[in-house]
């Protein structure tokens, strides 16, 4: 149960996505596709039917009414709505498919679901009515009598004869040769009817039968309701033996009133309508195909959906032959694959450096481990990619947020984005989804100007415009906002500031950068005024300390006048880094290499006193503090003068320093382990530690971080 | 300490008793018979190597290693304000799963596991009170154990 609940949970909020997606897209251009009406049909309808299933009816039925909605569209042609239809519509469709997301919001949080839906069916209803122009037109019915005759349009009219009826329903199966027949009637009233003979079918497949079924399209055409009831469900089996056993699984299935069995009076009689036999086929191509044209088309949510195309294939053609090229796993799978691919990592150098081993000549052993290592090194390759997302997803939500924004604000803004299938590790993933939604909620409430007349006046395209981008850069990737609205004032900034009482030195000694900075410290809102989107005094602190939680950096850039800039660097995967280890008394320590400028022994006399009595060096014409680690952390160790030990040049970000430690031990690849959270008690954090990984003999060697052991040494004074 | 409430080897309880008794592992710190909820216990190991964490109060003894996991250590003697005393033979280290967060408790000496009624558990005297201990009973013999109070071992002060 758990696990369909998982899989309900996916597919829907996919399809809900990819919903918006096309909704952002289709109105952009102010009207719909005919393409678009039938994906929004068909999505509808999957959430229709599975929903359905799990009995989750709220849901069901608000996609039910958007279905209809969406089928009297696809049938009456988009031309007949005028300009003022299609605003309703898109409108409309936001509010259902936010009610939709709320709804699975409860069932994702265990809530009960909401029993008052009629608002929304009400409101969709209305606009059906408004549309299709005859209030008195009994939506859902006429519809159901449409899609009947429709469906069986081969079969209606000549339905005078059980017989006839039945023979020409087994023509439109292909190979209708097998020559024993189930006939299964469905509770009366019982809704769903083709989405049970459909978990009859997965039934019957569960016990390896080979059979064929009629209507063939169950699953994906709701239309075959209306012969189900009428006409019964029905399935081909070859042989007695093979009847035998599907009455057994069918006897165990909910909801089926009566069953029969029957022989093919038709195996005889060789008796084959092409025609309704291309109609049955047509039908049933028509899925695949036009959803290519969709996927092919908006290139924007490809990505998405073909990942979430694969699971529908899957389930709709069971029997065809279609390679499965994709398939979802559960991410707490993928954690405990790369948990333990950095296991094998850590074993793999356990035994190659066994201490066992010294001293011995072993050309074959060498060989071996050479190999292991290279094999090793590419299954942590593959493994770390397995996790690896586009960020599109979330860049896509940015869509949505600007479009309501625009309408609430008034304001006229375009996003654009650019890179947006730079894949990340998926905890980075979702860790800067809500940052990002927080600095483009700046950008459209504080950046893009009030007055569309001040964009004017500023020689500016009256449309503002986001730039949400994604590029990768070696180990990192670095997210940009930026929009061209009205930018910073820092002299505002600054006043607020001085006001908040949160200056710490002199206002006219802080730099533009440091002003800009300010921001980010909590507390802090420009707006004067509160509004739904920003300034509640939650801002730029939390968007901060999110994306310190997952190694990044943030920084902003502005100019009165011009826009301003967010930037976010993140870590491309936080799991594998190289380091260097050193060795301080008995504690070994890990300084990542992308830290390490250079590593030197130096003389007493190139050591320099400041005027507080610190040490300082000159390396390439600057001078560098030099940060004893023995001093800073208390570790007792022989090698206290400055000629026995080792100076690592270090730095990061604009911090630059160097560290003295006892000795260089080599370099390493290293998982990295977050240090226990109990430890967090203790602020450790903030003491230059960010972490810890285990050495090939067992032991533990701390991950210093240059950043914050900086911050640590200059607070202890 | 072979009094009537021992039960080193009661295995199947029937449902009963196990609804008022509490299965206990107890061990001695500074002299003190002291409890913790058999619940909580993972597993006891000896003579690991404890890798030193800096600028951390002197009872975080830093972590261990165990099996891959990353483990913090505390000192169970110098949590409770008592000189420390070099480690012998008998010194081990208890590893304890509280609400998910694992520790391991460095001890004297570990004792033995045993079924206590939880009714007989009584709070600690006002006036008497001390830090990380929850209740107290008194067996048999006289002896008095006490009962550690595991949520509070995760809180700093």
């Amino acid at each position: 149960m758990d696990n369909m609940l998982e899989m309900y949970l996916y597919e829907t909020n996919t399809l809900l996505e990819e919903l918006d997606a096309l909704l952002i897209e289709a109105e952009k251009n102010k009207d719909f596709t005919t393409n678009d009406v039938n994906e929004i049909f068909r999505s509808m309808h999957t959430i229709k039917g599975s929903s359905a299933m799990m009995e989750f009816s709220s849901l069901m039925e608000i996609a039910h009414h958007i279905e209809d909605l969406f089928f009297y569209i696809r049938e009456n042609g988009l031309d007949s709505m005028d300009e003022s239809h299609k605003n309703d519509l898109f409108s409309l469709m936001f509010q259902s498919t936010d009610a939709l997301r709320s709804e699975v919001e409860k069932i994702e949080n265990d809530e009960p679901l909401s029993t008052n839906i009629d608002p929304i069916i009400a409101n969709i209803n209305s606009f059906l009515e408004k549309i299709s122009g005859s209030g008195n037109n009994s939506s859902d019915e006429s519809q159901e009598s449409e899609e009947k005759s429709e469906s069986t349009s081969d079969a209606g009219p000549s339905s005078e004869q059980k017989i006839a009826l039945l023979n020409q329903e087994l023509a439109g199966a292909p190979q209708s040769d097998l020559p024993y027949f189930i006939r299964i009637f469905f509770e009366q009233g019982c809704g769903m009817e083709h989405l049970r003979a459909f978990m009859t079918i997965t039934a019957l497949k569960d016990v390896e039968l080979d059979f064929k079924y009629y209507p063939e399209d169950v699953e994906t055409n709701s239309d075959t309701i209306e012969t189900i009831i009428e006409n019964g469900f029905y399935i081909a089996l070859s042989s007695q033996q093979d009847v035998e056993r599907a009455l057994n699984v069918i006897k165990e299935q909910n909801s089926i009133e009566t069953y029969e069995v029957m022989e093919n009076a038709l195996l005889k009689q060789e008796k084959a309508e092409p025609k309704a036999q291309e109609a049955a086929a047509s039908h049933h191509e028509e899925a695949p195909e036009s959803s290519a044209a969709v996927s092919a088309s908006s290139a924007q949510a490809s990505q998405t959906q073909a990942a979430a195309q694969t699971p529908q294939t899957q389930k709709s053609t069971p029997a065809a032959p279609v390679k499965q090229s994709l398939i979802s796993v559960n991410l707490s799978k993928l954690d405990s694959l790369v948990a333990i691919v950095g296991e094998i990592i850590i074993a793999e150098s356990m035994v190659t450096s066994s201490p066992d081993l010294e001293g011995l000549k072993l050309d074959n052993f060498m060989k071996s481990a050479r190999q292991l290592r290279k094999l090793n090194d590419e299954l942590q390759d593959i493994a770390m990619s397995l996790r690896m997302v586009p960020v599109s997803g979330t860049f896509q939500k940015m869509n949505r947020i600007v479009r309501d924004m625009k309408k609430k604000l008034n304001k006229d803004v375009r996003l654009t984005i650019v890179g947006e299938h730079t894949e990340v590790d998926k905890t980075i993933v979702d860790s800067i989804g809500d940052p990002l939604m927080h600095i483009v909620r700046n950008s459209m409430d504080h950046g893009i100007e009030e007055n569309v007349q001040d964009r004017i006046d500023a020689g500016k395209d009256p449309q503002g415009e986001i730039i949400l981008s994604a590029a990768h850069t070696g180990s990192e990737v670095i997210i940009t906002v930026s929009d061209d609205g009205q930018g910073m004032d820092t002299e505002k900034i600054l006043a607020k500031a001085e006001r908040n009482g949160i200056l710490t030195k002199p206002a006219y000694e802080y730099s533009q950068k440091e002003i800009l900075s300010l921001l980010m410290l909590p507390g802090f809102s420009t707006n004067e005024e509160v509004t739904e989107f920003s300034g509640r005094g939650v801002g730029m602190d939390v968007v901060k300390k999110n994306v310190e939680s997952v190694g990044g950096t943030i920084s902003l850039s502005s100019e009165l006048g011009k826009g301003s800039c967010t930037t976010l660097k993140i870590p491309l995967t936080m799991a594998i880094a190289d380091g260097m280890e050193v060795s301080v008394g008995k504690s070994m320590f890990t300084i990542p290499i992308a830290n390490i400028r250079q590593s030197f022994k130096t003389q007493k006399g190139d050591v320099i006193l400041d005027a507080n009595g610190n040490e300082i060096i000159k390396c390439l014409d600057d001078f560098y503090p030099i940060i004893r680690v023995h001093d800073l952390y208390n570790i007792e160790t022989d090698i206290t003068t400055i000629e026995d030990g080792i100076l690592i040049w270090v730095e990061d970000a604009d911090k630059s320093y160097c560290l003295f430690v006892d000795d260089l031990l080599g370099e390493q690849q290293v998982v990295v382990k977050p240090l226990p959270s109990f430890l967090s008690n203790y602020n450790i954090k903030n003491s230059g530690i960010s972490g810890c990984t285990i050495l090939g003999n067992g032991n533990i060697s701390l991950i210093l971080d240059i950043k914050t052991l900086y911050a640590a040494f200059y607070n202890q004074y | 300490m072979s009094a009537a409430t021992v039960e080193n080897t009661a295995v199947n309880e029937n449902p009963e008793v196990s609804v008022s008794t509490e299965r206990f592992l107890t061990f001695s710190s500074n002299g003190l018979n002291i409890g913790v909820s058999t619940n909580y216990v993972i597993e006891i190991i000896t003579n690991h190597i404890i890798t030193v964490l800096p600028l951390v109060p002197d009872y975080v003894k830093g972590i261990i290693n165990l099996r891959g996991q990353i483990i913090p250590i505390i000192d169970i003697r110098l949590r409770m304000g008592n000189p420390s005393i070099d480690y012998t033979n008998s010194t081990c280290i208890i590893v304890l799963n509280i609400n998910s967060v694992q520790i391991g408790i460095i001890v004297d000496d570990v004792q033995q596991v045993m079924d206590i009624d939880q009714s007989q558990i009584s709070p600690v005297p006002v006036e008497n009170r001390q830090e990380l201990i929850s209740g107290m009973v008194s067996s048999s013999d006289r002896s008095v154990i006490l009962f550690l109070d595991c949520e509070q071992l995760l809180q700093t002060y």
